[in-house]
């Protein structure tokens, strides 16, 4: 194991930082500048590979829109309109210039320009994952820190065994036993959304059970990574200090343990955005959700390339940017864990 | 919670729906004629196309779970050389070569991921099983070649090699070896994972047949009739929540059991998606072993 590399391992090592910050060797805009660079390439990387795998998709949008009596002839014509027939590197060009002047092309079944497609679909799946992390952050950091100061007792043990069983259940199995209970047993929540249109906030207990399916996941895994942390920072050598010190509990624990124990977190809060997109995708088709996730799986099967295109960007830049994002968080918390360097 | 309910709960989870998927098919019998749709006059009613649920559901579990082991296991197969290659090369660029394709793999959100490839791919369980193996691979690789690096420097390595060991004794009778521990700990984090990817992808119909018999495409085509028949939908519904719980308390129970602090903390500190650190390590440690 490369235990000297893993930020738990070391607590006490993670605790000079703080008291001495920017003796670190890599400065932070210099750490910021390469992560920059390094996630700008990823997604250039990304679309390049987007736009190879729907090449491969069998069939393409000329032949959808044919429709039912498919003639050669007309797939023929719709493909010359659409400009299918030119070399797919040629395409791929065209896109990215395109993409400089915030123009994504026009969808191929709708018509209409893609940036507009997204802008209404994005609506309440920005909605969903706004209120999600809202109240994520505080409720996972809460549950980390109540389990580790209450450590092998009851409600410790309780919080940890349930973090454990709910860290991969689907969502959406999860969200039809949560539908099948609140909304067709109990009666308390409607089941789908259907009918409340883009703006969810309109009916807010349409966004309960969505949520509850939605948070199980992360919450598990980032209180038990708060938890840990926190474990440890409480029983190292600069918390016991702190205590001689005669600082107040309270201090001890929020100021001086728990940005420590959340410089790990603050990474796995940024692998959950993997999560949440996937999350985000399979509620939205529990619940009928027009969302961005509702969008995708009705252009993958149309085979509308602008808007797969489109919404595999937007999802590529939401996770490299919060990478970006929590990297540089984690980096300023705990420059030495964090930054190796 | 203590150690015996923990394993006898997890136990229990897991067990149910193992033995339904497994064991399943062979109880199924032959098909009963086909009911009203949504009907309630058998054990769990009928489905949205009037077969029997409790017939669908003891088929229905097989496909699931084979997919997702073997896919576990594809990705191992391929991930771990991979990445005690990219550990043991003392030529960097072949190091890179190897690990920033995956690194590039795991800047895509694999649930989009997944959609892609599988509507690239003809469907059926094959193509799914190969879809998630590419999926889960980069990090497997990634935890391959982390565990394999820190190995690769002891003073261990540079006797064997002194002693005129060959490269394969040194990577498979040592590395190989010493990985193994790490590789088992993780093992079971990957196949919950890839239990998750399948039963997402099938409940989005991606990758499998429109009527297949599958808990997960259950769970999708008998929603329409929650109100009259919910068993239809939340008995496979509730049969994967339990695989995938029952299987993350025994696995968690097993990390556990074998050491706390280093292989505990896995997940959060190699699945670090910055790999400007990682060749940064990897040229230390190299520079170290040379």
């Amino acid at each position: 194991m490369t235990g000297n590399r893993i930020p738990r391992a070391a607590p006490g090592r993670r605790a000079a930082p703080r008291l001495s910050a920017g003796a670190h060797r890599t400065s932070l805009p210099r750490y910021a500048a390469r992560r920059l660079a390094l996630g700008f390439a990823q997604v250039v990387a990304v679309t390049a590979l987007v736009f190879a795998l729907t090449e491969a998709l069998p069939g393409d949008a000329a032949v959808v829109l044919a429709g039912d009596a498919p003639d050669p002839a007309r797939i023929e014509r719709i493909r010359e309109e659409l400009g299918l027939d030119r070399p797919a590197p040629a395409r791929y060009a065209d896109w990215l210039l395109g993409l400089l002047h915030g123009d994504l092309g026009a969808s191929l079944t709708a018509g209409r320009p893609v940036t507009g497609f997204l802008a209404d679909a994005a609506g309440p799946t920005v909605q969903l994952a706004a209120v999600t992390l809202l109240l994520l952050v505080p409720l996972a950091v809460a549950a980390g820190v109540v389990a580790a100061l209450r450590e092998g007792r009851l409600l410790d043990r309780t919080l940890t065994a349930a973090g454990v069983a709910l860290y991969s259940v689907p969502e959406f199995a999860l969200a039809v036993v949560l539908v099948a209970l609140f909304a067709l047993r109990l009666g308390w929540f409607p089941p789908t959304a259907v009918g409340v249109g883009t703006n969810l906030f309109a009916q807010p207990a349409v966004l309960v059970l969505p949520l509850l399916a939605l948070l199980a996941r992360p919450i598990c895994s980032i209180s038990r990574l708060v938890r840990a942390g926190m474990v440890d920072a409480l029983g190292s050598e600069y918390v016991r200090h702190a205590r001689r010190l005669g600082l107040s509990g309270r201090r001890v624990t929020l100021a001086h343990a728990l940005p420590n124990a959340v410089a790990p977190a603050a990474q796995q809060l940024a692998r959950t955005t993997d999560w949440l997109l996937g999350g985000v995708i399979t509620v939205e088709a529990v619940f009928v959700i027009p969302g961005l996730g509702t969008s995708l799986m009705s252009a993958v099967s149309a085979r509308d390339i602008p808007v797969i295109q489109g919404l595999a960007l937007v999802f590529a830049v939401t996770t490299v940017v919060v990478n970006l994002l929590a990297d540089v968080v984690a980096f300023r918390l705990a420059p030495r864990a964090g930054g190796t360097a | 919670m203590r150690p015996v309910p923990r394993w006898a709960l997890g136990g229990t989870l897991l067990g149910v729906p193992l033995v339904i998927a497994l064991a399943g098919p062979w109880f199924a019998g032959e098909p009963s004629p086909r009911g009203v749709s949504f009907g309630s006059g058998s054990l769990l009613g009928t489905d949205f196309v009037g077969r029997d649920v409790w017939e669908q559901v003891l088929v229905g579990g097989r496909t699931v779970v084979l997919v997702a082991l073997t896919a576990t296991i594809l990705a191992f197969l391929v991930g771990t050389p991979l990445g005690v290659l990219a550990a043991m090369t003392r030529r960097r660029w072949l190091d890179e070569l190897l690990m920033r394709p995956l690194d590039l793999l795991l800047a895509i959100p694999s649930l989009l991921l997944l959609i892609l490839l599988a509507a690239a791919a003809p469907p059926g369980p094959p193509a799914l099983t190969v879809i998630v193996a590419v999926i889960s691979l980069p990090e497997v690789a990634r935890i391959s070649r982390a565990a394999a690096l820190e190995i690769a420097a002891r003073p261990a390595m540079e006797a064997m090699w002194l002693q005129g060991e060959g490269w394969w004794r040194r990577a498979i009778g040592y590395v190989g070896r010493s990985m193994l521990r790490t590789l088992l700990a993780d093992l079971g984090v990957r196949a919950v994972g890839a239990l998750y990817l399948v039963a997402t992808a099938s409940f989005l119909g991606v990758g499998v047949p429109p009527d297949a018999g599958d808990w997960a495409v259950m769970v999708d085509r008998n929603r329409a009739g929650m109100f009259l028949q919910p068993w239809a939908v939340v008995v496979p519904a509730l049969l994967l929540v339990g695989l995938s719980v029952g299987l993350n308390l025994l696995f968690d129970g097993v990390r556990g059991h074998r050491g706390e602090a280093g292989v505990r903390a896995i997940p959060a500190s190699f699945a670090h998606p910055d790999f400007l650190h990682q060749s940064r390590r990897a040229r230390t440690q190299k520079g170290r072993a040379a």
